[in-house]
């Protein structure tokens, strides 16, 4: 790795001025917790789409979380969403910049399950942009190969 | 009744490990500019004289904190020499914060006061434990290549004897 | 000053190397559940909301952005705040004069860490700008290394008087149910025998990496009578920052220099009319990343002549029978959530203030408590408690 994260060092043109062109490496881990995992466990083994209720509130949040925001119950009712859903709104990265998961041009959109009361970001595919619409119903495309990654969905089509 | 016991079966925890490098640029700015300079082009280490207080500012500043006074441009060309204060040594490998490998630093550190009373933390040559117990009076060693660097052009500080 | 404030919530999680079990978010909840129920208060009677960490500790920019909704924040007004190490106690102290100055009744204030996200040492050195060389920069532990080998040079501690101190943070860490480190050391030859690490930091003369929250809930006068029989007033807060270079990333080398300790206790002394520190105040929770810095530390606060640290470890003043206690709960040698470590001061503190720290409550009565912080660039936090003003 250090061979690929040399650092230079630039002396600014009719100027006593250096620039030092630096690379710092801080990796990061996140733990997606117990309720996140769950969530995560049952796209990957059963293609299962789940929530988290509160009851409270009447509100299911997909992706699960274990807090509800509104009167901050601990939610540990588990219900399962479909994989059907609608469009609510999207957009198109066509730039590339290395944390992206495929090339661009990627369509990005929110896609409210039904059955859940919060949207969830994720990728459209299979559709051309001028025929994308707010309201468009979507279903789920499950990855072949599931590793517990939100990625365990490949994309969202039309319906 | 049996008395065995299934193994309960441990929880799985998914979690998502990001490991890429951020860049970044920083720009020595004015004052401390004219200290690569010096380090790249003479070998000399020079820092800036607050008008006020008179005490050597270190690294070369724009201004006095304790004074808050604009420090100017009273440049003063610094001994290479000094003392050692403090020293250090890894001696269980620590890492290479800068690029993330396992490695330790080759030399001990060292806080040292040079002649002009500024200090620096740097890398001392000697590496022997029991000798480094006697090392006093210390000289700037500087490298030969990569330089550009400020004090990074100095490669360590070698002992003299007095 | 503005108006009385006390703390009335006090909780914290249990620590540890790891947590898979929870998000960052989640971690954080624990906490401020426990401080909501020791207060007996409800997410909606927090008015507004202030988290603290070392941004990139989690390896990650704005981790606070992300529990909102898991510390009840969500649509409140409140900050985020980073100071270095004493950023767990620069949280209470914004939180300390928001209430103080009439704008919010009540506040809810949390340090935090998740240490088992990022690279700690990979971060502090991306504090350190290049005039200094990275690879000379070997985290926080190099430059504690060097304090202590001067702290040996110029009082004449030895080494057992370290390992006392080990000793004495084990014994209250053991008696700490939320302590991360519980070794349950017999001797100091078990101190004394653990190999360097960096010389002459032994393995057990430093903190370990630990993952945890702590959650405080401050209130005005008058609600904080409403809400408990047995509030603890933060009588003053004092920061006082130094410059690191000039003097060393932790303080001066020579020995020449002023600490940012003494004037901020100095200060804390004078504005609240303390002469004989240890006889003025019961117990201190102070933050000593490693056993000496623990022992420097005593005379930089005052609590015995210069150079002389040592013999009060040598005589037994600062155990948790002692005539002034230290770190009863085990101390950041024991528990070190970075983020969340000051907050723990201030929290234990309050505990012993409050006599509620169970099997680590001190012998002493403690009328007033003191809790301090050390930041990176040597920057002190010194806050006062009382239980009655
Ligand atoms: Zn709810
Ligand atoms: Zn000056």
């Amino acid at each position: 790795m250090a061979e690929l994260m040399q650092d230079r060092v630039e002396k600014l043109k009719d100027l006593d001025v250096f620039v030092y062109h630096g690379k710092i490496y801080i990796p990061n881990t996140y733990t997606a917790g117990a309720v996140g995992s769950r969530f995560l466990i049952e796209i990957r083994d059963n293609k299962k789409i789940m929530g988290t209720r509160c009851s409270t509130c009447d509100v299911v949040y997909v992706p699960a979380r274990s807090v509800c925001k509104h009167c901050f119950s601990q939610l540990d009712k588990w219900v399962e969403v479909s994989d059907k859903g609608t469009l609510l709104t999207y957009t198109v990265a066509g730039q590339s910049n290395g944390v992206q998961p495929v090339d661009p041009p990627i369509i990005y959109g929110i896609v409210q399950l039904d059955g859940a009361s919060t949207g969830m970001v994720h990728m459209l595919s299979e559709v051309d942009f001028e025929k994308l619409a707010i309201g468009m119903r979507v279903r789920a495309v499950f990855a072949e190969k599931r590793v517990g990654s939100i990625l365990d969905i490949k994309y969202f089509a039309p319906l | 009744m049996t008395t065995e016991k299934k193994a309960e079966k441990k929880p799985e925890y998914i979690k998502v490990e990001i490991a890429r490098p951020r860049a970044y640029k920083w720009s020595s700015g004015k004052y401390l500019g004219k200290l690569y300079k010096e380090a790249l082009e003479n070998r000399k280490l020079v820092t800036n004289r607050c008008p006020k207080c008179k005490q050597l500012l270190w690294p070369p500043a724009g201004v006095c904190g304790r004074c808050n006074v604009e420090a100017g441009e009273d440049w003063v060309v610094m001994s290479g020499e000094g003392t050692v204060l403090q020293y250090t040594y890894l001696v269980f490998p620590l890492w290479d914060p800068h690029y993330g490998d396992r490695l330790a630093n080759p030399y001990p550190t060292a806080t040292i006061k040079l002649d002009d009373g500024v200090f620096l933390v740097h890398f001392l040559e000697e590496k022997d434990p029991e000798k480094l117990k006697n090392v006093k009076r210390v000289q700037a060693v500087w490298k030969e290549e990569g330089r550009g660097r400020g004090l990074g052009d100095i490669l360590y500080f070698r002992t003299i004897d007095e | 000053m503005g108006n009385r404030v006390a703390i009335v919530g006090i909780g914290q999680t249990y620590h540890k190397s790891n947590r898979k079990d929870v998000t960052q978010p989640e971690m954080v909840a624990e906490a401020v559940r426990a401080a909501l129920t020791d207060a007996q208060m409800k997410p909606k009677d927090v008015e507004a909301v202030f988290t603290s960490n070392m941004e990139t500790f989690e390896g990650m920019y704005l981790p606070d952005h992300m529990m909102v909704d898991e510390v009840g924040a969500f649509m409140k007004p409140g900050l985020k705040v980073n100071t270095g190490g004493t950023t767990g106690a620069s949280v209470v102290e914004e939180g300390f004069h928001f209430v103080a100055s009439g704008l919010f009744d009540t506040a809810l204030v949390i340090g935090f860490e998740k240490q088992d996200c990022g690279d700690t040492t990979a971060a502090i050195t991306a504090a350190v700008t290049p005039v200094w060389g990275k690879g000379v920069a070997t985290g926080a532990i190099g430059e504690f290394a060097k304090q202590a080998l001067t702290y040996m040079q110029k009082t004449g501690a030895k080494e057992e008087h370290a390992a006392m101190i080990r000793l004495k943070a084990d014994k209250g860490a053991c008696k700490n149910p939320y302590a991360h480190l519980k070794l349950g050391l017999k001797s100091i030859e078990e101190v004394l025998n653990s190999g360097y690490l960096v010389w002459p930091l032994r393995l057990l003369d430093f903190c370990p990496q630990s993952v945890g929250a702590c959650a405080l809930i401050l209130a005005s006068e008058h609600k904080a009578k409403k809400i408990t029989k047995k509030p603890v007033w933060i009588a003053d807060v004092v920061t006082v920052h130094q410059e690191p270079f000039r003097a060393g990333s932790f303080g001066d080398p020579t020995g020449t220099e002023e600490y940012s300790q003494d004037i901020a206790a100095e200060r804390l002394y004078k504005r609240n009319g303390i002469t004989n520190p240890t006889k003025d105040i019961c117990m201190a929770e102070i933050y000593e990343p490693s056993n000496w810095e623990e022992m420097s530390h005593y005379e930089h606060y005052h609590f015995c002549e210069k150079n002389e640290g040592w013999k009060m470890v040598e005589k037994g003043i600062t155990e948790m029978e002692g005539a002034f206690p230290v770190n009863p709960s085990g101390g950041v040698i024991a528990t070190n959530p970075i983020g969340a470590t000051p907050t723990i001061r201030v929290a234990e503190a309050a505990l012993q203030v409050r006599g509620d720290a169970g099997e680590h409550q001190v012998t002493r009565d403690v009328h007033t408590a003191m809790a301090t912080a050390l930041g990176g660039p040597n920057w002190t936090v010194v806050t006062l408690l009382k239980r009655s003003l």
